[in-house]
């Protein structure tokens, strides 16, 4: 699913750099990052979903180079085929949690929104236990309740690759296990690959791989 | 577009607070001046109007806006009045028909317009209710008069003291309303007509006598003897032209002598106008003015006034403009996260400013159709609002 | 039956076809001609009969003219109601007689520009009357003869200027019309000075014959034709009372009078009991109001042939 080869990433005035010889996540895996602060997690995920460019290397996802594609190819790929998970769910206060979910379909011209898609949304919702709350906005509903939402709104498109940035940072223990099993039930049955930065060292049992960043690609400054 | 008006849609609903405040600021610096435009043409309009439909007229040496004033929109500063005498003069040139104007009393915050007949075929105002004055002491009043103090024909108006510490001064009239005039949008809709010859019996040059001797009310009578009935300050409370007092109505002296305010005077033609103003060039005690040259003198200033309050206006609209720029920007500045999201989902920058540019479109759609809105409200009012507030 | 009655109705709709729809345009026809003829004719009101009379004299078939005082009211203190005064109102031209004639005028509003003082020509003429005397009889109530004399036309020379004034109002309301106007002007000042003339002719014959007048109504004849007259308060129909007689009698100590002047025949008790002090009753009308017979210029006829009997004697 992702093939990284000699890649390379700094940031301008900053000493930080970011060498990947080589890495690999198979397809329907599903691994774990875990790594101190500033080893490059993020950069990282970035750089797989196209957000920023390498300065050397080559980033294949599900079959296309993305490091090799323009900027407006790179966004097109990214909404159709990936789907983000924020540690703080980033949902958008004035929309409805139906309108959130909906809202990669209506910043993209990618993305057609039709009566499928809504369909979809619904059932989404249905399997995440927030059907209810779809016409509630987002301070209207509880932390785990908001990470469903967002969820949702990353799996709609039906990405091949879903990239969970510190996903479950801001939920207590309960919701952090039953959200995980949500996340990775649904990716069961729609075959995706899941790669998820983490500090939760009691839930990397559930992944089939654990990638410690530091000790293998992160050389800090 | 449409699901970037979608998305705006619901982000100005949601913060409705901030969404109303703009609109009513936009609002507020395209209704102002665009309002006082439409109000001061609808004034220039009205004052030019009826200036431009009356020739001429003739008052005391004064001031020319004061008689203008006061004879054509029945301002309540009356300027110096002017005898009968100056409606003979004008006769008898044989250059004009006059018409005499005695415009200085009021009833209920109502001018009273003490005037010939003939004034109402000049306005070409129609009687709508009831029929025209006949007697002495009726009135014919303008449809919003009726209509703001709900008199019909048969009612009565009673005027206005000339002066409440005028110890010696006379009882007001009772007048009783003979008609209502079809509405003119003019002056005359809020004006209360009398015949010249009851406006002076309101300042008591006319008057009747009542019978005290056949007097029911005992506690009038201060005095009597077998030559004389002396009365006290009871006697009346106003007084009132009745059937059974009209005929002990008149007038004291010479009627030539009795005060107007102006005469209206319709020359026959432009050069019987010419004739007429020349016979008062040197005059010492008269002006003789053409309404429509004051008023134009009047709607300059006016629009020199005009063109200082659109320059506040400009500045002030200025200084809105940049809040509401920095309203945007700062706006902006909180939804950094926001933006930064849906950048990572995939939307592009271009998406981001068409979101933006939805939402200020949503707000000056929202700004313009409430500044038409006030500005139709104004355009349809505009003639009341000129007539009450302004002539 | 249906279709009889059918037959019936289509003949009755032929015939009202042919015959009464050219019958009809033709009536609405005239009927509008006459009624638009109507329409244009020049409307005027005056306050007594001798204006009436002057007006339609020049105006003639193109001038309507209203005096519409009842004809038992003296119009001198008559009080007309709001529907004549309305009609006043909407009149082209309202004729006064100036003088203080008609007080009413004074005490309703009338539009000025159609307002004609047609004795205002020689108001500085005007006599004033110092006594005031009030009195009653007919409809009109208590009234007084205090102020200005008012039958100016009495004087024939000032009824001309009266018409004058007339003819150059209506000339000027109407100035298609004018020639005709002056024409029936001309003809109308041609009998007025005819009365004159004849009065003049009539009073020289005995400058200074004394005469009564049982009312003060005829200054301005007295002026004008220099009669030697003195007047009384009495009432044709009204049988002077004991004191009345008295004052009769002190005034024909020294104003030797043989006739005294009538508005109107007194009742016949007071005709003989004047007979029985020597004194004769001759006729004079003012003609205030339009006359049962004749019209104002055959009864001014009648009044100087009755003043010829008069001058003759």
């Amino acid at each position: 699913m992702i093939t990284i080869e000699s890649l390379k990433f700094s940031y301008a005035n900053s000493s930080f750099r970011l060498n990947v010889p080589d890495f690999t996540v198979v397809k329907g895996e599903k691994l774990a990052v875990i790594g101190p602060s500033g080893s490059g997690k993020t950069t990282m995920l970035n750089l797989i979903a196209g957000i920023i460019v390498p300065e050397n290397g080559n980033i294949n996802v599900a079959g296309t180079a993305v490091s090799q594609l323009p900027d407006a190819g790179r966004r097109d790929f990214r909404i159709s085929n990936i789907g983000f998970v924020f540690q703080n769910f980033q949902l958008l206060d004035y929309l409805s949690v139906m309108d959130n979910i909906l809202h990669p379909y209506r910043i993209s011209k990618a993305l057609d929104l039709n009566k499928t898609v809504h369909k979809r949304a619904i059932e989404l919702a249905q399997q995440m236990g927030i059907a209810d709350k779809l016409l509630c906005h987002p301070d209207q509903l509880s932390q785990g309740e908001q990470q469903r939402a967002a969820i949702c709104r990353a799996l709609l498109p039906q990405p091949k690759l879903i990239l969970a940035d510190e996903a479950t940072g801001n939920l207590d223990p309960e919701n952090k296990m039953l959200i995980l099993d949500m996340l990775f039930n649904r990716v069961d049955e729609d075959d995706s690959t899941v790669l998820a930065v983490t500090h939760d060292y009691e839930l990397l049992s559930r992944f089939d791989r654990v990638v410690d960043f530091h000790e293998f690609y992160g050389v800090g400054a | 577009m449409i699901d970037s008006l979608y998305i705006a849609w619901q982000y100005v609903r949601w913060n409705r607070g901030k969404t109303l405040v703009l609109i009513t600021s936009i609002t507020l610096i395209a209704f102002l001046p665009l309002a006082l435009q439409i109000v001061l043409q609808e004034s220039e309009h009205q004052l030019q109007s009826r200036a431009v439909n009356t020739p001429l007229l003739i008052g005391a040496k004064g001031s020319a806006l004061d008689l203008v004033m006061n004879s054509l929109y029945f301002d309540d500063e009356a300027p110096q009045a002017i005898n009968m005498q100056a409606v003979g003069q004008v006769e008898d040139t044989d250059l004009a028909q006059a018409i005499p104007l005695y415009v200085r009393f009021q009833s209920r915050g109502f001018p009273i317009v003490g005037t010939s007949l003939d004034y109402f075929d000049f306005r070409q105002l129609q009687i709508e209710q009831g029929r025209m004055y006949a007697f002495l002491g009726e009135t014919v009043i303008g449809a919003d008069v009726a209509e703001r103090l709900a008199v019909v024909p048969g009612g009565s108006l009673v005027s206005s003291p000339d002066n409440l510490f005028d110890i010696a001064g006379v009882y007001p009239l009772k007048m009783k309303v003979s008609g209502v005039l079809a509405r003119s949008h003019s002056p005359d809709d809020l004006a209360i007509f009398v015949d010249l010859r009851t406006a002076w019996v309101i300042q008591g040059f006319g008057h009747g006598h009542q019978d005290l001797v056949k007097s029911r009310d005992a506690t009038v009578i201060l005095n009597q003897d077998e030559k004389t009935v002396t009365a006290n300050a009871k006697l009346l409370q106003y007084t009132e032209i009745s059937e059974d007092n009209i005929d002990s109505f008149h007038f004291h002296g010479d009627e030539s002598i009795y005060p107007i305010t102006a005469v209206l005077a319709q020359p026959h033609d432009d050069k019987s106008s010419a004739l007429l103003r020349g016979r008062y060039l040197d005059d010492i005690v008269y002006q003789v003015v053409k309404p429509d040259d004051v008023i134009e003198g009047l709607m300059e200033n006016i629009f020199r006034i005009k063109n200082v309050i659109n320059a506040v206006i400009f500045i002030v609209g200025i200084a809105t403009v940049l809040t509401i720029v920095l309203v945007f920007i700062l706006s902006l500045r909180i939804r950094r996260d926001e933006m930064n999201t849906i950048f990572r989902i995939g939307c592009s920058r271009m998406t981001t400013m068409r979101l933006l540019a939805a939402e200020i479109l949503i707000i000056l759609l929202a700004s313009a159709l409430l500044c038409t809105a006030l500005l139709w409200l104004v355009k349809i009012n505009s003639g009341g609002l000129v007539r009450s507030f302004i002539l | 039956m249906k279709s009889k009655t059918c037959c019936v109705a289509v003949q009755g709709r032929k015939m009202f076809d042919k015959f009464l729809t050219p019958c009809c345009l033709i009536v609405a026809c005239v009927l509008s001609f006459s009624t638009a003829r109507a329409d244009d004719k020049f409307e005027i009101y005056t306050v007594n009969y001798p204006l009436q009379y002057f007006a339609q004299r020049i105006g003639g078939q193109h001038v309507n003219v209203k005096f519409p005082a009842p004809a038992d009211v003296d119009p001198a203190f008559w009080m007309p109601d709001v529907k004549i005064i309305g009609d006043y109102q909407q009149a082209d031209l309202i004729l006064l007689n100036g003088a203080g004639y008609a007080k009413w005028v004074s005490k309703v509003s009338l539009p000025r520009r159609k307002l004609v003082n047609t004795s205002s020509i020689f108001k500085d003429d005007y006599i004033k009357i110092d006594s005031e005397i009030t009195h009653q009889h007919g409809p009109a109530g208590d009234h007084s003869h205090a102020g200005i004399a008012f039958t100016t036309w009495l004087d024939f020379t000032q009824a001309s200027r009266q018409a004058e004034k007339i003819a150059a109002a209506m000339k000027n309301a109407r100035p298609g019309l004018a020639e005709e106007f002056e024409q029936n002007f001309k003809q109308l000042n041609h009998d007025l000075m005819q009365l004159d003339a004849r009065m003049s002719e009539l009073s020289s014959l005995q400058p200074a014959q004394p005469l009564l007048a049982s009312h003060p109504v005829y200054q301005y004849l007295s002026r004008r034709y220099e009669l030697n007259l003195k007047s009384l308060m009495w009432e044709p129909g009204v049988y002077p009372e004991p004191a009345e007689w008295q004052v009769l009698n002190l005034i024909l100590r020294r104003h030797e009078a043989e006739w005294m002047l009538w508005e109107d025949q007194p009742i016949e008790k007071t005709q003989k009991q004047l007979s029985a002090s020597g004194v004769d009753v001759v006729v004079f009308s003012p003609c205030m109001n339009r006359p049962q017979k004749g019209d104002f210029m055959t009864v001014m006829q009648a009044n100087i042939d009755a003043l010829a009997d008069v001058f003759s004697d």
